[in-house]
């Protein structure tokens, strides 16, 4: 089934609850009720997709903080050999530390886990993911991510935004700048927080899902975990839905008064957008709330899926967006910035996600939805292979590292079952295949249709695009 | 070719117009080809990026941007006079992919036959060369009459499109207009029939003198500013600390409104602390260069951050006083504009020896000890509130002792058998993660058995035979097949608990709702070496597994026992059941907890928030038959346990904790401030060009310096920041006077002169009316840069005057207005939308200055965002309704009731206009606009007259002018509607009319007040009512 055909059947299904006056605004602007627009405007750049795409949207399982490729992913047992000993110059080759590391010694420390090989594929899993050591067959792992940012801010920007100083789109804005909107009752980039209780060390800017210069139109709105999953979104308590409809279609003949006396089309779309508004009440509050969901789909997600605002739960809104056909879909799971304890802090962010991340392939993929949905698990950058703090003991943690980490892919267009690219016997530098993050880009526009070099905007008189200036390659190894 | 462009002579003007997009300014081809209006731009957009500047991205070392590099003999890509000879030509008219310029590759389109023409006649004419426009110096036009002179020259650009100015606006259109254009505030009903009722000549300019005139000029013009100087009360990045620069607010405030000159205000903001004598107001001024982010993230070189803040002040003088991307040749020079790498770090050693270290938060010296002046009204404001809310809270206390006694009485029965504030619960499942077996014992004691995991997590889930649960006990019990007899199975025989969860579930359902714990204590804490470690009660509350609960150490091996206390008591519905989980996931495990016990409470208060036992227990204990023989220190714990849980002693004490918090804050403004300035180093850093911008990757050092092709460096001056400033402001800097000259066009018109204020380069937009932009440049310089001369000028001509609406055709010809044949028509700014909101229903508190204040924000979006680390409470009192610019403004998240509105993390001088569903909600839920909706219908309900009359107050309030039988009409309609609905529905009506902090109006009726807020909703909702017209 087509994004479409979803997106109108959802509509269809909703259609009867909107009034006459709704139906009486939309002919009154020659536009078809269930049209496939959003406000009649968003229908994305003439000639995008410029290929045909293999993903009509994307899931980003944005893992912030950066989770360590040597515990999860990237095994060498060759390590053990080394534990304890100077990481030596030739692997470090004068790459930079944070300064929680700059002034102690680069001991290397072997990984904490234990590893196993999973599925046909016979992919590299770590104990601490046996769930997604299940699904291996389905995922398609790139080991050889590289980025060029040590610290957090500057590299979530770039992974997000293709550049480490805020302000330019990212690439959730990118896609729905490029490709419009299938979808008429929901905003077409949608961004989920994980709720936690502690504090985080790296709060999560809003720039990360900003449109930069592109029209704020196309910026990320989040679907908060409040009695508001959207901001505004509730009337007030007292003011009932048939008066606010009224009250919309009053305004709505006012302010198509004003347009007949001063033609200026801008309020045209005004009144669309209102509409939009009156719809979003209606379409946001049913997409959130998870009730009618049976037992087994819980129970495929983990126990953590019942609590709202969990990554697990967000896993599953994921999955009931992507079915309402909205484009681009971005989660972030904070607090994966192990500096120390590896077996408590970074399994405990394993045991948040594994489970639900690995349902969600499942889920999209007995629905049918995981061909054209391209699903994208991973963080800022990787750990560095020495140990911070006294290497062997449990008290270590590892350092930053931008010049390996592991990612993986589903669906999509995507091969599955296979492990692409290689670090050194260190998983310290890449040693095949390497794909920095801007390859990672300009991979995904290419499975939605696009040509990254082609999808441009001018700003400040040069033409911008998300993978920026440097040479970008898609990675052809990795495409089904 | 050829014959392609002299057909498109040959069509009629109409036609042309067509053909060319208004951006375009093609030479007519009776005129000889202007190398900066028509050669320049197509070069620029097509060639310079390999054949530019940039010698690093340079191609076949061929460049196109100096007549040198074109016409060398290597090449030979332009051959003067000979169009036919030049490689240049053939290039780009080429057809084979290899040879044709610009190349495939580039995805830039081959250049249409217009642009080849160009360059054709060009080249024939003799490959003139000139400098791109901006960086010529301005010159008054000889055609340019004595007055009048921006109505002539957009009238002779209309006459040559063959059209002409609108009519001028309605009088109540323009008042409306110029009074958001210079104040920010629409002008009240008063103001606007005074200026309707004036007939003289004079009376339009009366009026742009009382606004240039009102203390609110000086805070419409600071919004402009602040959005440019990147200005907010937070650091930005991981910490983002609170800083205190708002005095530096108020100092633009306080220039604008004294019309400072533009120089001097550029100057004191550059380096007010080198002037001779310098005040502390000239120190301060400095701020502006400070207001960047400061980045204080752990394991962050904080020279990279010093050096991103210098770099960060060299960009905001690109943009805002330059009108250049200098932030390109921060990795190179350059592709465009005649900015060399090297120009660009000379530019940053004007900045490079601040006394500052890269810091964040209360670090981030140098500072200026400052007391602001402007913080009477504040403190008066927030001690009216604690006064107002003192005796309320004082009465309902003294009320509490009658209801008080009697339930002293009441207790003192039932206690004689005994207290005990905790019931132990049952479960009724007991669930383990990794496996551990755990049994119930009849006493509801839970044992741990079989296998013995690392780390578990167990659930706990009973139901609560408790009205309502306040909070939890937990108590870990030694037992004898544990190690050592202590608490464990593991090797130690300690426990270590990480996290608890408390969730609630009703029967059947899916969903598990969190319940949130304020409090744990425990008898007993191991010590804690840090903050990440394994001890402190504390630590299972924060979901990190890294700290926790243990009781390691403890002298004698004995229960422990741990209480939480529920955020809020929670009233439990027959089938909700309590689902308690146990988390033991330490770092090295094998810590799980062998033997607990879980009780419930129902009290409030002490009884769960401490150790020591409920006073109800004590008061069991003391065995006294009659309340007056209770101790007195037992009474008033009895009466606090009382209070907790008297409803109608909370809301009074809640207010005044409010009240007495908000007003500590105000008082900690008004006393000594750190602000942040400039001031240099005692020894000066060296500057070295960084290779690619990469801080530590230091080339050849430079000296302070400037741009030479821009202007020179004035003779004389020393180079200092001081120095730096004053050439800013020169005559000879082609550039500035423009660049603010065409902020302020801007601000007026919805767009510049120069649509693009960021970029005057080779990239930006050229001018739609080039002479007039030069004629106002010289215009604000030779007249002293006075800000109010030049508004007069711009709000007095009939150009600004001209009605906003356009014919289908106008707006088909020129829909973005390029030609100015008609007034400007676009959507306020927000901040503009809540100010009007809180002025049109009476609400605005117009003092000027002060700390920050914190207007209505959903809950939760800082918490959220921050994990609690940060919360918002709203400003109560009067604080409440000041105007938007005080808003207390978070880097990491702005203010949620603003939208397109810059998001002051770099300087930002453009403008976003959007138009989304999601404004749509903020305007119709935002409690702001409700709240201003609720008094405009009071004041409606006020007012005696009929309904229509009422209706037509509102429209005078919100719209300036009266509404048309035909939108009476729809008005009527709604608020019958709602009338009819609210009649039927009070309990409705009374809900909805609780809004913000004041309750409605007691002498109307509810359902009245509640039906004519709707509609009063519905007019600051209007197009019209939220657009600059």
């Amino acid at each position: 089934m087509s994004s479409l055909d979803i997106t109108r059947r959802y509509f269809l299904g909703q259609c009867t609850g909107v009034s006459l006056g709704a139906m009486a605004l939309s002919s009154l602007l020659g536009r078809a009720a269930g049209a496939t627009t959003a406000g009649g405007e968003a229908i994305g750049l003439p000639g995008v997709p410029h290929v045909a795409p293999k993903a009509k949207r994307v899931i980003f399982l944005t893992q912030s903080g950066g989770p360590s490729q040597i515990e999860l992913f990237d095994e060498k047992p060759g390590l053990m050999k080394w534990a304890g000993v100077e990481l030596p110059d030739s692997v470090r080759q004068g790459q930079r530390v944070t300064t929680m590391t700059s002034n102690q010694k680069q001991l290397i420390k072997p990984a904490a886990t234990k590893f196993a090989r999973h599925g046909k594929s016979g992919a590299t899993i770590s104990e601490w993911l046996p769930h997604l050591a299940r699904v291996a067959d389905d995922v398609c792992f790139i080991k050889s991510m590289h980025t060029d940012e040590i610290n957090h801010a500057p590299a979530m920007t770039k992974f997000l935004t293709g550049h480490q100083i805020a302000g330019r789109p990212s690439i959730g804005s990118w896609v729905s700048y490029g490709l419009g909107s299938t979808n008429r009752n929901l905003p077409d980039f949608l961004v989920l927080i994980s709720k936690m209780q502690r504090p985080s060390d790296q709060p999560l800017y809003d720039h990360y899902w900003g449109s930069g210069f592109l029209p704020s139109r196309y910026q990320g709105v989040k679907l908060r975990n409040a009695r508001d999953p959207v901001l505004y979104l509730r009337d007030p308590d007292g003011l009932p839905r048939e008066l606010r409809r009224g009250m919309l279609d009053g305004l709505g003949e006012l302010n198509q008064l004003r347009l007949d006396q001063t033609g200026d089309p801008e309020i045209a779309t005004r009144i669309r957008q209102y509409e939009m508004a009156y719809r979003m009440q209606a379409s946001v509050p049913e997409l959130t709330d998870l009730r009618g969901e049976p037992d087994e789909v819980f129970n495929l997600y983990g126990s953590d899926s019942r609590r709202a605002g969990s990554y697990a739960a967000n896993c599953i809104l994921a999955r009931r967006l992507v079915e309402r056909g909205v484009r681009f879909i971005q989660l972030f799971h904070p607090d994966w910035d192990h500096h120390s304890r590896l077996t408590s802090w970074c399994s405990a962010r394993c045991r948040d996600t594994d489970q639900p991340s690995a349902a969600l392939v499942t889920d999209l993929k007995r629905r049918g939805l995981l061909d054209d949905t391209l699903v994208v698990w991973g963080g800022e950058f990787g750990r560095g292979v020495a140990g911070q703090g006294q290497w062997d003991s449990s008290e270590a943690g590892r350092d930053h590292h931008p010049r390996c980490f592991t990612m993986w892919l589903a669906g999509g267009g995507v091969k599955p079952g296979l492990t692409y690219g290689a670090t050194d016997d260190f998983s310290y530098n890449v040693a095949e295949n390497p794909v920095h993050v801007r390859d990672l880009h300009a991979t995904i526009m290419h499975l939605l249709g696009i040509e990254h070099e082609r999808l441009t905007y001018r700003f400040q008189g040069l033409d911008f695009r998300l993978t920026g200036v440097e040479k970008a390659n898609v990675v052809r190894g990795i495409l089904a | 070719m050829f014959s392609l462009s002299l057909r498109s002579i040959a069509l009629p003007p109409a036609w042309r117009f067509i053909l060319l997009p208004l951006t375009a300014w093609s030479a007519p081809v009776t005129e000889p080809v202007s190398f900066s209006r028509d050669v320049l731009p197509i070069l620029s957009n097509n060639c310079f990026g390999c054949h530019g500047r940039d010698e690093s991205h340079r191609k076949a070392d061929l460049r196109l941007d100096t007549r040198e590099g074109a016409t060398s003999d290597d090449v030979r890509a332009v051959v003067p006079g000979k169009p036919e000879a030049s490689e240049l030509m053939k290039r780009i008219l080429a057809t084979d992919d290899d040879e044709i310029m610009p190349p495939p590759k580039s995805h830039k389109p081959p250049l249409t036959t217009e642009q080849a023409g160009v360059l054709r006649r060009w080249i024939a004419e003799g490959a003139v060369w000139g400098k791109h426009w901006a960086f010529e110096q301005p010159v008054r036009s000889p055609s340019a009459p004595k007055s009048g002179v921006i109505d002539h020259f957009v009238s002779a650009g209309l006459n040559k499109e063959r059209l002409s100015f609108s009519p001028e606006a309605a009088k109540h259109t323009l008042i409306r207009r110029v009074s958001f254009d210079l104040t920010g505030l629409p002008p009240t009903v008063e103001e606007t029939d005074e200026f309707l009722r004036d007939t003289t000549a004079d009376a339009y300019g009366k009026v742009v003198q009382r606004l240039l005139a009102s203390p609110h000029f000086g805070e419409r013009m600071a919004m402009w500013w602040l959005d440019a100087a990147r200005y907010a009360d937070t650091d930005g990045f991981q910490g983002d600390d609170n800083r205190t620069n708002w005095p530096w607010r108020d100092w633009v405030v306080g220039a604008f409104n004294a019309n400072m000159r533009f120089d001097q205000f550029t100057i004191e903001q550059f380096a007010g602390d080198l002037l001779p004598n310098a005040t502390t107001e000239q120190k301060l001024a400095t701020c502006f260069h400070r207001n960047h982010m400061t980045n204080g993230e752990g394991g962050r070189d904080p020279e990279e951050s010093r050096v991103d803040y210098v770099i960060d002040r060299v960009n905001t003088v690109g943009t805002t006083w330059l009108g250049l991307t200098l932030g390109c040749t921060q990795c190179h020079s350059h592709k465009f504009d005649p900015i060399s790498h090297a120009d660009y770090y000379s530019l940053t050693a004007f900045f490079n020896s601040i006394d500052e270290d890269g810091k964040a938060g209360v670090a981030a010296k140098p500072y200026l000890a400052y007391r602001s002046s402007l913080t009477t009204r504040a403190l008066a404001d927030a001690e009216a509130v604690v006064a107002e809310r003192a005796p309320a809270e004082a009465r309902a206390r003294s009320a509490a002792e009658v209801p008080f006694a009697a339930w002293l009485a009441a207790r003192l029965a039932e206690v004689r058998g005994g207290f005990s504030a905790w019931r132990v619960l049952k479960a009724s499942t007991l669930e383990s993660s990794e496996g551990t077996l755990l049994t119930a014992e009849a006493d509801g004691t839970v044992q741990a058995g079989g296998p013995n995991p690392k780390q578990d997590d167990y659930r706990f889930i009973a139901t609560v035979p408790l009205p309502r649960l306040t909070g939890l006990k937990l108590e870990v019990l030694p037992h004898d097949a544990h190690t050592a007899g202590k608490f464990s199975r593991g090797q130690s025989g300690e426990f270590i608990l990480t996290d608890i969860k408390v969730q609630v579930r009703r029967t059947g359902s899916s969903q598990l709702r969190d319940l949130t714990v304020n409090s744990a204590v425990a008898d007993y804490s191991a010590p804690q070496k840090d903050e990440r470690s394994y001890g402190d009660i504390k630590g299972v509350l924060d979901d990190d597994p890294r700290n926790g609960w243990t009781t390691k150490g403890a002298p004698a091996t004995a229960p422990h026992t741990a209480i939480f206390a529920l955020t809020e008591p929670l009233t439990l519905a027959p089938d909700e059941e309590l689902v308690f989980e146990l988390r033991q996931r330490s770092t090295e495990g094998d810590a799980n907890i062998g033997r607990f016990r879980l009780s419930a409470s129902d009290q409030r208060g002490e009884a769960v928030h401490g150790m020591r036992p409920a006073p109800l227990a004590d008061l069991a204990t003391a065995a006294v038959d009659d309340a007056a023989k209770i101790e007195p220190e037992l009474r008033a714990r009895l009466f606090g346990q009382f209070l907790e849980d008297h409803a109608p002693y909370q809301g009074p004490r809640d207010a005044l904790d409010r009240a007495k918090r908000q007003l500590g804050e105000v008082k900690a403004a008004a006393g000594k401030l750190n602000v942040m300035v400039l001031a240099e180093r005692a020894v000066p850093r060296d500057t070295f060009v960084l290779e690619r911008g990469v801080w530590d990757k230091h080339g050849e050092q430079v000296p302070p310096g400037v741009p030479a092709a821009i202007a020179a460096w004035p003779e004389g001056e020393a180079k200092t920041r001081l120095g730096l400033a004053r050439w800013v402001v020169s005559r000879e800097n082609p550039l500035t006077a423009r660049v603010l000259v065409n902020h302020l066009w801007q601000m007026l018109f919805g767009a510049g002169l120069v649509r693009t204020p960021e970029d005057f380069g080779l990239q930006g937009e050229r001018p739609t009316h080039p002479e007039l932009l030069d004629w106002l440049a010289v215009e604000f310089m030779e007249s002293g840069w006075d800000v109010k001369h030049l508004l007069t000028l711009m709000v007095s001509s009939a150009t600004y005057r001209q009605e906003s609406a356009a014919s289908a055709g106008l707006l088909a010809r020129d829909p973005q207005n390029r030609l100015l044949a008609r007034g400007p028509r676009f959507r306020l700014p927000s901040w503009m939308l809540r100010d009007a909101a809180l002025h049109a229903a009476g609400l605005l508190n117009p003092v000027i200055g002060g700390p920050p204040v914190k207007p209505y924000q959903p809950e939760g979006v800082w918490e959220e965002m921050f994990m609690g680390r940060f919360r918002y409470e709203p400003s109560e009192g009067a604080a409440q309704y000041r105007r938007t610019l005080y808003a207390f403004w978070r880097r990491a998240i702005a203010p949620t009731f603003l939208f397109d509105s810059a998001q002051r993390r770099t300087c930002e001088v453009g403008v976003s206009r959007t138009n989304t569903p999601l404004q749509a909600l903020t305007l119709l839920n935002d409690k702001t606009y409700l709240e201003a909706s609720r008094a405009l219908a009071t004041a409606m309900l006020r007012f005696e007259g009929g309904p229509r009359q009422r209706l037509q107050l509102l429209a005078r309030h919100v719209l300036s002018r009266e509404a048309s039988e035909p939108e009476l009409t729809v008005l009527q309609r709604e608020l019958s509607r709602a009338l009819a609905y609210y009649r039927t529905h009070p309990d409705d009506a009374a809900t909805f009319l609780r809004i913000g902090q004041h309750a409605p109006d007691g002498a109307v009726s509810l359902p009245d007040l509640a039906a004519h807020t709707v509609v009063a909703s519905l007019a600051l909702n209007l197009d019209e009512a939220i657009t600059h017209e």
